[in-house]
């Protein structure tokens, strides 16, 4: 119980300045019998876009869920935004919240709450998570609209706007409630080109900003031109990694180059 | 004195007893669906001991007839040597029923709701409490409505059931006037009628709602 105590919550580890925003170590998780993260360690700096690519059932989305422990590791360990986590041992309720507090996340399907207007999808979370006041929320929430470009859709339901504009106010709401770093899970896969761009264009900026972002994604532009770290993955461990340019022109691996030109000639 | 002038010497008797039965049916209701709602939770939720115990409740307030429940409560209590009123133990019995049946629905409708906002607002650091109130709930009542609405109306019907515990609603006082005059026909189709005047409407009005809900999705 003390041991349990010691570990959770906000522990200084001794980091003077954290030279990482989110590092993993040695993270395994098994589905079953399926092995799907071989220990796999990342370490992401603040403010750097990190890419992860590869073919699907790679790891990719379920090592992303496991920063915010949407999936729960078998074992490894975590340091997310100072906060330590030894992921072999059920985390309490408190720190769980705390974690995901300075971790935003964006899905590949939205998910937008379809009973409240816009507005409300992003002002929720902020008064119930940050305790803003109704006032203080929207005037937030109006403001993000506007950075999106969507400030004309306040009122409208998520039924009723397209699904580039749903995932850009799935973006503004992570927003909201300020987040270290944001997690991005596929975000334009379920959407045709046109509106992944603006999609991607709203990223871009989120990037600029500089927030530290992890992006699982098969935009390889995006890749290459907005992230600075690219990790590439397949069958549950990452097989190479380091500055995207280089790996996209000179990939080290076979197996790299083959993905590479696959995803690349698609 | 033919049909109508009857109908109308026992009109305002009538009426006094459909707003007994109405009056249970929003008891029942007011106090059945939240507690359907904790029925649907505990079947939903991870502790085992919870969920036996709500399957417990709920199959057997499904299984019993409602006229049988209304006994047991009537002829149960005082048992325990409580004397309640016959209209408490009227609000009891259908109160069980209406929980029973709705918890179906409301399951139905919590099942129904997309697992992808509540991942999110768990993401969101929203806390476990604020993900059922706001998130889970709303969605999940919605889908329900229709099904409670329909409920609604029923509930209302099996009112007429609380005559047998001497409960004074329409139907009963509807068989005391035919007793006493020996008219039970003409008095039974006019308590039919009264019925008829709630349900229908409110059946034209499920109809509306549920037209309306599946259009917002």
């Amino acid at each position: 119980m003390e041991e349990r105590k010691r570990y959770s919550g906000k522990v200084d580890i001794g980091l003077k300045s954290p030279k990482y925003l989110v590092e993993l170590a040695k993270v395994d998780k098994h589905f079953g019998s399926n092995h799907v993260l071989k220990g796999v360690s990342l370490r992401v700096k603040p403010g750097e876009v990190c890419s992860i690519i590869g073919p699907s059932g790679a790891g990719k989305s379920t090592l992303l869920r496991c920063v915010n422990l949407l999936e729960s590791p078998d074992s490894g360990n975590m340091v997310v935004a100072g906060q330590y986590v030894d992921l072999a041992r059920p985390l309490d309720k408190r720190s769980l919240l705390q974690l995901r507090r300075n971790v935003g996340m964006v899905f590949q399907s939205f998910n937008l709450f379809p009973h409240l207007s816009v507005l409300e999808n992003i002002s929720l979370p902020q008064r119930r998570v940050l305790g803003r006041s109704a006032e203080d929320a929207k005037a937030k929430s109006l403001e993000l609209l506007e950075r999106v470009g969507l400030a004309d859709k306040a009122e409208s339901f998520p039924s009723k706007i397209s699904g580039g504009q749903q995932q850009r106010v799935a973006i503004a709401r992570a927003l909201a409630l300020e987040p270290k770093a944001m997690l991005f899970d596929e975000p334009t896969s379920a959407l045709d080109p046109e509106l992944a761009q603006e999609v991607l264009g709203v990223m871009k900026e989120v990037a600029a900003s500089g927030m530290t972002m992890l992006v699982v994604t098969h935009e390889m532009n995006f890749a290459r031109n907005v992230g600075n770290h690219l990790v590439v993955m397949e069958n549950g461990s990452i097989i190479e990694e380091g500055d995207p340019e280089q790996i996209m022109t000179e990939p080290k691996l076979e197996r790299t180059k083959q993905f590479l030109s696959a995803v690349i000639n698609h | 004195m033919n049909t109508v002038e009857f109908w109308a010497s026992r009109f305002l008797e009538m009426l006094g007893g459909l707003g007994v039965s109405l009056q249970l049916t929003v008891g029942a209701l007011v106090m059945g669906i939240p507690l359907g709602l904790l029925l649907a939770l505990g079947l939903l939720g991870k502790s085992k001991i919870v969920y036996y115990l709500c399957l417990a409740l709920v199959e057997v307030g499904r299984g019993a007839p409602a006229l049988v429940v209304l006994y047991v409560v009537y002829y149960g209590l005082p048992i325990l040597s409580l004397r309640p009123e016959a209209m408490v133990c009227a609000y009891i019995g259908l109160t069980y029923t209406t929980a029973a049946y709705t918890s179906e629905y409301i399951r139905g409708g919590l099942k129904a709701v997309s697992p992808g906002s509540i991942e999110a607002a768990h993401a969101l650091a929203m806390p476990q409490l604020d993900v059922l109130r706001f998130v889970l709930i709303p969605q999940g009542l919605r889908v329900a409505i229709p099904s409670l609405m329909g409920f609604a109306i029923q509930i209302f019907q099996a009112t007429s059931l609380t005559y047998s515990i001497t409960v004074r609603e329409v139907t009963a006082i509807s068989y005391s006037i035919g007793s006493n005059t020996f008219r039970y026909l003409e008095i039974f189709a006019l308590a039919g009628i009264l019925y008829a005047v709630i349900t229908i409407p409110a059946t034209w009005l499920t109809n509306k709602v549920e037209a309306r809900l599946a259009l917002r999705h």
